[in-house]
């Protein structure tokens, strides 16, 4: 009960933030989808392609969640931190996986508005464009997937943050490496053949983006993933993000408790 | 009531000793002095029992319940304001700070909420509760943060610096609080302070740590009554500063500070000073404060 109640009063608490920041969440609501716009007429020198419209959208909307669930998470871990308020959390019989699980949820609520706003640009320049607009209802897997394996890396870069102090900068390098080596922007099948497989194994949204183009764009099934590890790497390698997210946020904070590194004021 | 045994805590590769087989025993319902000088090694042991540390060493129960391994029974009895900490969401008001606080501590939504309009009433923040706690003043923030370790009516609070910073008025405020605390629902309060009037007004028993080890441990009479200088006295009398006598002048109230071998000789004083002429206005044995006794502990020399 102790649980729930905590890892709802964190969901809220995320909630709260977002309505404070909804100035944050408006800008975002314009950059990222001009940003999207603008990724696209890049690549297609100077004009809105449709053949790189949904694909790109499709990288653009997963960014948005990596973001949001990385950046949110881990600066509003470290404020905690750096403000004492996060061992007031600590004084409680809630278990911190309940804190950072409910941090997680709100995170991935509050990256909804933006990823709408990605989704509703890409699904205007896409229609203006004449291009197609499928939707699969199997996209929820992949989606999901990278929701999850992007809560284990979410983890890992918590803990991280417990332990050592000039951690931001690891982790503005690792949205800024998934958003180029992830497959967002550019196929992993168009990557270099060693990035593409460290792509595969240890990015948390690049089997999820390979997947979601194999069924929007190929028109493949889920069991029928041509690109690529296939549905059983779909499911594992979040779930192995995840675990080891665990696993290293429990031994982190441990030695963030020895250390007396809870807080930092 | 806090058990602390043997507690120790020894940092990095230079293996510095913080705290240094620290015992005490916190009996329930009362308000416990914790003082020392910076770097005394105060706050690790507060850290060390609330769990926000884990000791090299030793042991903490809270209520009976051990900090290590019952762990979510031991913080159920325990609050905490910690000093240099902002303790709660700033931009979070003071009731969305206790709700959320509230429900972290495992309580119901309908009982945080009855419990958060009592404690916001009666630390005079009720009309103020949708406001930011961003924009309240120090004291203000102070007295959220104290709503905050009370809000699950915890039966031990740890207080470290809780009237540091803060007016007159507020520092007023938090002392009462911390008395009726004490005294009419029975909490166990540890209190750190600097303020050693604050303590030796608000304490029933104080313990004084240096470098890592506790110096004192007595109730706050106990600790007085052995620093007491049984043969020192200060008198007054008016006027002038009678011949043979060091006195000091002021305002036409002479004040002499005599040593004595015996109680009894001062009988012999008073009957020079008559003998001169000298007009009594007082006669005190002479009461150390807890200030004096704190600086001749920690002023003390070391073994070492």
């Amino acid at each position: 009960m102790t649980f729930a109640r905590g890892f709802a009063a964190e969901v809220r608490k995320g909630l709260l933030n977002l309505l404070a920041g909804w100035r944050q969440v408006l800008v975002q609501m314009i950059t990222f989808p001009l940003f999207y716009l603008l990724i696209v007429l890049f690549m297609g020198r100077g004009q809105l392609r449709a053949d790189l419209l949904l694909p790109v959208l499709l990288g653009m909307v997963a960014l948005t969640f990596i973001h949001e669930q990385v950046n949110r998470v881990f600066w509003s871990y470290l404020g905690d931190i750096q403000s004492g308020v996060l061992e007031q959390t600590y004084l409680t019989p809630l278990p911190s996986a309940a804190s950072i699980l409910g941090r997680q949820v709100a995170a991935v609520i509050s990256a909804v508005p933006t990823a709408l706003a990605v989704l509703v640009t890409g699904a205007v320049a896409i229609t203006v464009q004449g291009g197609p607009l499928p939707f699969d209802a199997q996209m929820i897997v992949p989606l999901a997937a990278i929701v999850l394996g992007t809560c284990g890396l979410a983890l890992i870069l918590c803990g991280l943050t417990l332990v050592f102090k000039r951690i931001e900068i690891i982790t503005q390098l690792s949205v800024a490496l998934y958003a180029i080596a992830g497959g967002t922007l550019v196929p992993l099948a168009a990557l270099p053949d060693p990035i593409a497989f460290l792509s595969r194994l240890l990015v948390p949204i690049a089997p999820g983006i390979e997947a979601m183009r194999d069924i929007l764009l190929g028109g493949h099934s889920l069991t029928t993933l041509p690109t690529g590890w296939g549905l059983g790497w779909l499911l594992a390698q979040p779930l192995l993000i995840t675990t080891a997210g665990v696993v290293l946020f429990n031994r982190l904070e441990n030695l963030a408790r020895h250390r007396g590194t809870l807080a930092r004021y | 009531m806090i058990e602390i045994e043997a507690l120790t805590k020894v940092y990095g590769t230079a293996r510095v000793r913080a705290v240094d087989e620290v015992s005490l025993r916190v009996g329930a319902g009362s308000v416990f002095g914790f003082l020392g000088p910076n770097g005394a090694g105060k706050t690790t042991t507060i850290k060390m029992l609330a769990g926000l540390l884990i000791p090299t060493s030793g042991r903490v129960r809270l209520a009976g319940f051990d900090v290590a391994r019952q762990r979510s029974a031991a913080m159920a009895q325990l609050g905490a304001v910690l000093e240099g900490s902002r303790n709660v969401y700033w931009s979070l008001s003071a009731w969305q700070n206790l709700m959320y606080f509230g429900r972290l501590k495992g309580l119901r939504k309908a009982r945080v909420a009855e419990r958060a309009e009592d404690l916001l009433t009666d630390l005079g923040l009720w009309k103020r509760r949708n406001d930011k706690v961003g924009g309240f003043s120090r004291g203000m923030q102070q007295k959220v943060a104290i709503a905050v370790a009370l809000i699950s009516e915890p039966p031990i609070v740890l207080l470290d610096e809780p009237t540091l910073g803060l007016d007159v008025e507020a520092t007023r405020t938090v002392k009462q609080w911390i008395t009726e605390q004490a005294r009419e629902l029975g909490t166990t309060v540890l209190l750190t302070t600097h303020q050693l009037d604050v303590a030796q007004e608000l304490c029933d028993r104080v313990a004084v740590m240096r470098q890592g080890r506790l110096v004192a441990d007595l109730p706050t009479r106990e600790l007085l009554a052995g620093f007491r200088e049984r043969d020192r006295y200060e008198i007054r009398v008016e006027g002038a500063a009678p011949p043979g006598f060091d006195a000091v002048t002021r305002e036409g109230v002479t004040t002499m500070s005599v040593r004595v071998r015996d109680p009894r000789e001062v009988y012999d004083v008073v009957e020079r000073l008559r003998a001169q002429g000298a007009v009594l206005e007082s006669l005190t044995q002479v009461q150390p404060d807890l200030e004096d006794v704190f600086l001749t502990l920690v002023n003390e020399p070391t073994d070492a």
